[in-house]
């Protein structure tokens, strides 16, 4: 009759001791039992009331109790309310799921941190009636623009915190400029509107209103379009436009425009089919990289720090593809000779080590990968040779006439890129892939030349490739013997520099000694 | 005429008794011919028993499950005109059926019969059923406060003559016993002639309230003298805003404005009621002169009473800054809305039971259930907006609060005393004192310039829920879980007047503008109005349908809202006792609420993370009787401004008229 049942009764008596609770005792407690619970609870409600509350905890319950002058029950105070757990295959029946703690854990677990002392914060709920649209309030429900979309998801799943200008200010022009430069990225890169559309985006004032949209835009559409690699250089170029705008201020958005261009730089794959010049999408975002860094360098002094960091740690993974290895030291050396020196060299040595059976032509097989393999061999080359070439360039003592034989290797180099190329190219016709490559890969200028005419000789298979190579490295080992000895006499002259060249001769010295072929040497020769 | 009825009823039941069937129904069709008049043979107690008595001779438990299952199916297959009339009578006959067999220990079948048919009244009633739920014995009925209440008094069902007819000629036809016993024990029919009443009127009928209603309707009768204390701050600033020159006049004209329509709709209260009303001569023909002056439309002033307590001395200073703030009021309507500036509390780790705001905004202090009362000081917030924005409204008051020797690293000063969780924190209407309630039965006064606890109040016996100090200081009033609400003054311990009467705990209390009155709104659904001088009530507002939570009153004195636990908000006519309006919109608790200084505004303050600005003017200007017509909710309700996810636990207009707003951050589950 009552919700409380006789059994209940019965056996909350037997583990208070009494073992011999009549049935009529039990059946006459139970409706008072009910009743007593119930008068407690009505009295816990109370308390939660005037606490302010809206669901019922234990505190309440003990508030209740006091109220009653009743002992409290002990043991169940909890901060906050309980979770309740349903029991499964019974309908309304809860429990508190009350795990058994090992009491060791509990004295061996670090100190919990303090919890934060309460605070006030003071903010404007509404100014003269109107809601201002702060983070602080909740947002408003407006219309949104039936335009974008895209953006509009991406900005739910976000924190909340993000202080963004709330959709509604933007004018009706700006999101028909925004669909029109969305539509032609995503459809019409190679038009020439699309040129016109970046030209519009580096140079028009007024558009930073659209800044957050179109760094979500880039955002979504790299995440989402990695296969599709003219996609991804169009993003690109609209993130190089972006940043060549003065009237933008992209600063507050770096840091959710960085992980795209930089996944377009290490990113495993980029594009699906063969023909995608991927190396050229990288060798741009490297660029693109470097400029950023150059610009916010200064504001956001970890900028530089964090990303030569996920750069080294691309390289240095050797888990990772080649692929990943070459934009990884795209991306370092273009960020300059000094992260070129001071990240890239000290590891060139084991990075070789590692690189040297993809190399050759026995070791590797699949085609494919040794092609990648000497990209990678020749982005590294170039990176270290910049590198060199930089610190040399910068070193004081160099005698008069050098200024003006500077120009002239350098000119003589120039020069002699483009026969060689052109004689690289001869014996390579056959495969287009290549060709193409070597046509409109815009890597520096020794990098190129020697990478090309190293792939060229692979891949031509001559047995004579070899031995070219070490005929070339006993002659630059013997350059190499007199520019140590002009480099051990600055280095008496400057010590710190010196001891670095010293130091990146050693290393050199291991594998790169066809990069010689730089200015400097002539001119220390 | 009783005695004959009397007799009559006697025989019937006789007859009935002894199975003389016809010449009962003989006699049945005679008396309901009689019936025109209310019967009232229920007058008679002991006659009643008398009858009651022969049916418990039989087998009654069915008896009752029977005629109240038939009562019911004949309920609902009646006219539909007159439906909802008779569906009234329905949930008396329920409870006290389930009460009587409960009484007769019938206790299995008692509760079979509520299992039955409970859900009917679920909806109106669910509060009432949750408390009858449990009760399962005779000694229940008596301990129970609601059900011995119930059980003594008769409850009012106003219906029209004819579905009184009806039902009476089905209960003669059915010859259902048991639910005669029962209509006749316990409902008291008041008929009326015309047409059955709209459904809408409802609202006083299904709160059954403990005391009768006659009783409350007499209490209501008392006189009651609501207008505005003489010679107030706003008085005089009203005199000076006459007399101010020209140099001053955009501001003055405003206040004028203001003033006149304050007077305006005060005055048509006045000519209601005003003729019983303590007026000055000397003010009044003061003030007529003046609104003669402003224009000849206003005839009367608003009325004056004089204090009955005496009221604490202003200094000039403070005085002067408040004219301040009264001459740069901002002017509110519906068409110009406050500004908010809300204070949330972070990190409160679920410990805050309450929150208030001192009258300048620059106080705000936070009761917590871990015994300590917070008080932070905004200017000191650190937050540029607002720090600057406040600025302005601190200005004028900053001279009073002295800088404080903030050693502690806090952003908060400390109060600890208090033995129990805090539920209810005031500020002096100056800033100056803290008063605040905690459930260890005490009230404690602190100084915020000493930093100090000053006086501890006890008197209460159990935990006190609220307390308010007085709109000019020194008295405040509290209101406890013991069924009291108590006045005092700042230097007494001891209370100055006990108010008892409430059914159940007192959960909230508040102050009339002119101090002569405090209001309290109770567990037993009632809202009562008591008089300060007397200690006796004066009124009781009953249409609430649960626990009331808050309570607002008017600046022009005339009008008090009351929020509840279910969200619903009334505004009540003091003078009348009535309920203007109903405002519907929260969907729960409604912990606060707030009239802007002039009343144009009501802000309310709900668990569901809104705050609310309701028009007070059209609500309350507007005749009763359009009520029924279209929608007038919409035209009441203003403005909706959610938070984010921060229930709102108190409101304060600044005597500027900025609404200061307090909740707590809470993380949805």
């Amino acid at each position: 009759m009552s919700i409380v049942a006789k059994e209940t009764i019965e056996v909350i008596a037997q583990s208070i001791g009494i073992n011999n609770l009549s049935d009529d005792a039990a059946l006459s407690l139970a409706p008072d039992v009910e009743y007593r619970m119930r008068e407690i609870m009505q009295e816990a409600i109370k308390c939660m009331r005037h606490s302010r509350r809206t669901i019922l905890t234990t505190d309440d319950v003990d508030g209740a109790l006091n109220l009653r002058n009743v002992e409290p029950v002990y043991g169940f105070t909890s901060g906050g309310p309980l979770q309740f757990k349903r029991a499964i295959g019974h309908r309304g029946l809860f429990y508190i799921d009350d795990r058994d703690v090992d009491l060791k854990e509990v004295i061996e677990a670090p100190l919990p941190k303090a919890p934060l002392d309460t605070g006030v914060a003071c903010h404007w709920l509404a100014i003269e009636g109107v809601q201002p649209a702060i983070p602080e309030n909740a947002p408003v429900g407006v219309i949104a623009a039936p335009s974008n979309g895209n953006t509009y998801e991406q900005k739910d799943e976000l924190p909340v915190d993000i202080k963004l200008p709330v959709k509604h200010v933007l004018s009706r022009e700006l999101q028909l400029y925004f669909d029109k430069i969305s539509e032609l990225t995503l459809r019409k890169s190679d038009s020439a509107l699309f040129k016109e559309a970046l030209v519009s985006l580096a140079t028009d004032s007024g558009l930073h209103p659209l800044v957050p949209y179109f760094t979500f835009f880039v955002a979504d559409e790299v995440s989402r379009g990695l296969n599709d690699y003219s996609l991804l250089f169009a993003l690109m170029r609209v993130v190089w436009s972006l940043l060549q705008n003065p009237h933008i201020h992209i600063e507050p958005y770096l840091h959710q425009l960085m992980p795209s261009v930089v996944t377009c730089l290490v990113s495993k794959k980029l594009g699906n089919r063969i023909a995608d010049n991927h190396w050229e999408l990288r060798d741009f975002t490297a660029k693109l990289v470097a400029l950023i860094c150059k610009r916010f360098g200064h504001v956001y002094n970890t900028l530089q720090t964090r990303l030569t960091k996920t750069l080294l740690n691309a390289l240095l993974d050797p888990k990772r593809a080649l692929t990943q290895h070459y934009g990884a030291i795209q991306g370092l050396a273009a960020l300059g000779p000094n992260v070129v020196r001071l990240l890239i060299l000290p590891n060139l040595e084991p990075y070789l080590r590692l690189l040297e059976p993809e190399l050759l032509l026995e070791k590797q097989k699949n085609e494919m990968k040794r092609y990648e393999a000497w990209r990678v061999y020749g982005a590294l080359l170039r990176a270290a040779g910049q590198g060199i070439y930089e610190r040399l360039k910068i070193f004081p003592p160099l005698p008069s006439p050098p200024g003006h034989t500077i120009w002239k290797s350098k000119e003589k180099v120039v020069t002699a890129v483009p026969n060689k190329r052109k004689a690289s190219m001869e014996p390579l016709e056959d495969e287009p892939a290549l060709k193409k490559i070597a046509t409109d890969g815009p890597i520096g200028s020794s990098a190129s030349v020697t990478t090309l005419a190293s792939s060229g000789e692979n891949d031509a298979g001559q047995p004579s490739s070899s031995e070219k190579k070490t005929g070339n490295r006993v002659g630059k080992d013997g350059q190499k013997l007199k520019k140590s000895a002009i480099l051990n006499q600055i280095w008496k002259d400057d010590l710190n520099s010196g001891h670095t060249l010293v130091t990146l001769l050693e290393l050199l010295g291991e594998g790169i000694l066809s990069f010689i072929p730089s200015p400097e040497m002539s001119l220390f020769l | 005429m009783e005695n004959m009825q009397a007799v009559n009823s006697f025989v019937a039941a006789y007859l009935k008794k002894k199975g003389f069937k016809e010449a009962e129904q003989l006699l049945e069709d005679l008396h309901s011919k009689d019936s025109a008049a209310p019967i009232d043979f229920h007058n008679d107690p002991d006659l009643a028993k008398f009858i009651h008595h022969f049916s418990q001779s039989e087998d009654e438990v069915a008896r009752y499950q029977d005629g109240y299952s038939k009562l019911r199916s004949w309920t609902y297959s009646s006219l539909d005109l007159y439906k909802h009339e008779l569906l009234r009578v329905l949930y008396p006959v329920f409870i006290h059926s389930f009460m009587d067999l409960v009484a007769k220990g019938h206790l299995q079948e008692a509760r079979t019969f509520f299992n039955a048919f409970h859900e009917d009244h679920q909806l109106m009633h669910s509060r009432d059923l949750q408390k009858l739920e449990g009760v399962l014995s005779q000694s229940h009925l008596e301990e129970m406060e609601f059900a011995r209440s119930l059980r003594q008094n008769k409850v009012n069902v106003k219906i029209c003559q004819y579905s009184y007819d009806l039902l009476l000629q089905y209960l003669h036809k059915t010859q259902s016993s048991a639910m005669l016993g029962v209509i006749n024990e316990h409902i008291n029919f008041q008929a009326t002639s015309g047409q059955p009443g709209s459904i809408s009127d409802d609202i006083e009928v299904v709160t059954l309230i403990g005391s009768c209603q006659d009783a409350a309707n007499q209490i209501n009768q008392k006189e009651i003298h609501w207008g505005l204390l003489e010679d107030s701050l706003e008085e005089r600033s009203e005199k000076e805003g006459g007399l101010l020159s020209d140099s001053e006049k955009t501001e003055g004209e405003n206040k004028e404005g203001d003033a006149e329509e304050s007077k305006k709709r005060s005055a048509e209260g006045g000519k209601q009621g005003s003729s019983t009303k303590k007026l000055k001569k000397d003010k009044a023909v003061n003030a007529t002169a003046k609104s003669t002056r402003l224009e000849a439309k206003t005839t009367s002033s608003a009325p004056r009473v004089k204090p009955e307590l005496t009221l604490p001395i202003m200094s000039t200073e403070v005085e002067q800054s408040i004219l301040e703030d009264l001459r740069n009021r901002v002017q509110l309507s519906s068409i110009a809305l406050p500004s908010v500036s809300f204070y949330t509390f972070l990190d409160t780790h679920n410990g805050l039971n309450c929150s208030s705001i001192s009258h300048d905004g620059s106080l705000v202090a936070g009761g917590f259930s871990d015994s300590s009362l917070k008080v932070w000081d905004t200017a000191k917030l650190g937050q540029q907006t607002g720090g600057a924005t406040l600025q302005g409204e601190n200005d004028s008051t900053s001279s009073e609060h002295v800088v404080r020797p903030n050693g502690v690293k806090r952003s908060y000063t400390l109060f600890q005393g208090h033995s129990g969780p805090v539920y209810s924190a005031t500020f002096s209407p100056l800033g100056d004192f803290i008063l605040s309630s905690s459930a260890d039965t005490t009230i404690r006064l602190w100084s915020t310039k000493l930093n100090a606890n000053l006086v501890c109040y006890k008197g209460h016996n159990y935990p006190v829920w609220d307390v308010q100090f007085s709109p000019v200081g020194h008295y405040f009033a509290s209101a406890s879980h013991d069924r009291t609400a108590r006045i005092w003054a700042m230097d007494r311990i001891q209370p100055l007047r006990v108010m008892a009467g409430h059914l159940s705990d007192v959960d909230c209390v508040q102050w009339h503008a002119n101090c002569n009155y405090i209001a309290t709104g109770s567990s037993d659904r009632t809202v009562r109005l008591w008089d300060v001088q007397s200690g006796e009530c004066v009124r009781i507002f009953i249409g609430h349908r649960s626990m009331i939570l808050s309570l607002a009153m008017s600046p022009d004195g005339r009008y008090m809202a009351s929020g509840d636990e279910d969200g619903t908000i009334m505004t009540w006519d003091l003078s009348s006792g009535r309920c203007v309006t109903p405002l519907m919109g929260h969907t729960s608790c409604v912990w606060t609420l707030a009239f802007s200084c002039e009343g144009t505004l009501l802000a309310s303050g709900s668990a569901d993370c809104t705050v609310k600005l309701w028009d007070v003017t059209t609500s309350t200007k507007a005749p009763r009787n359009e009520e029924k017509s279209g929608n007038p909710n919409r035209l009441r309700s203003l403005k909706t401004l959610p938070t984010k996810s921060t229930p709102v636990y108190s409101l304060q207009f600044s005597r500027r008229n900025l609404l200061f707003a307090a909740g707590v951050l809470s993380k949805k589950v």
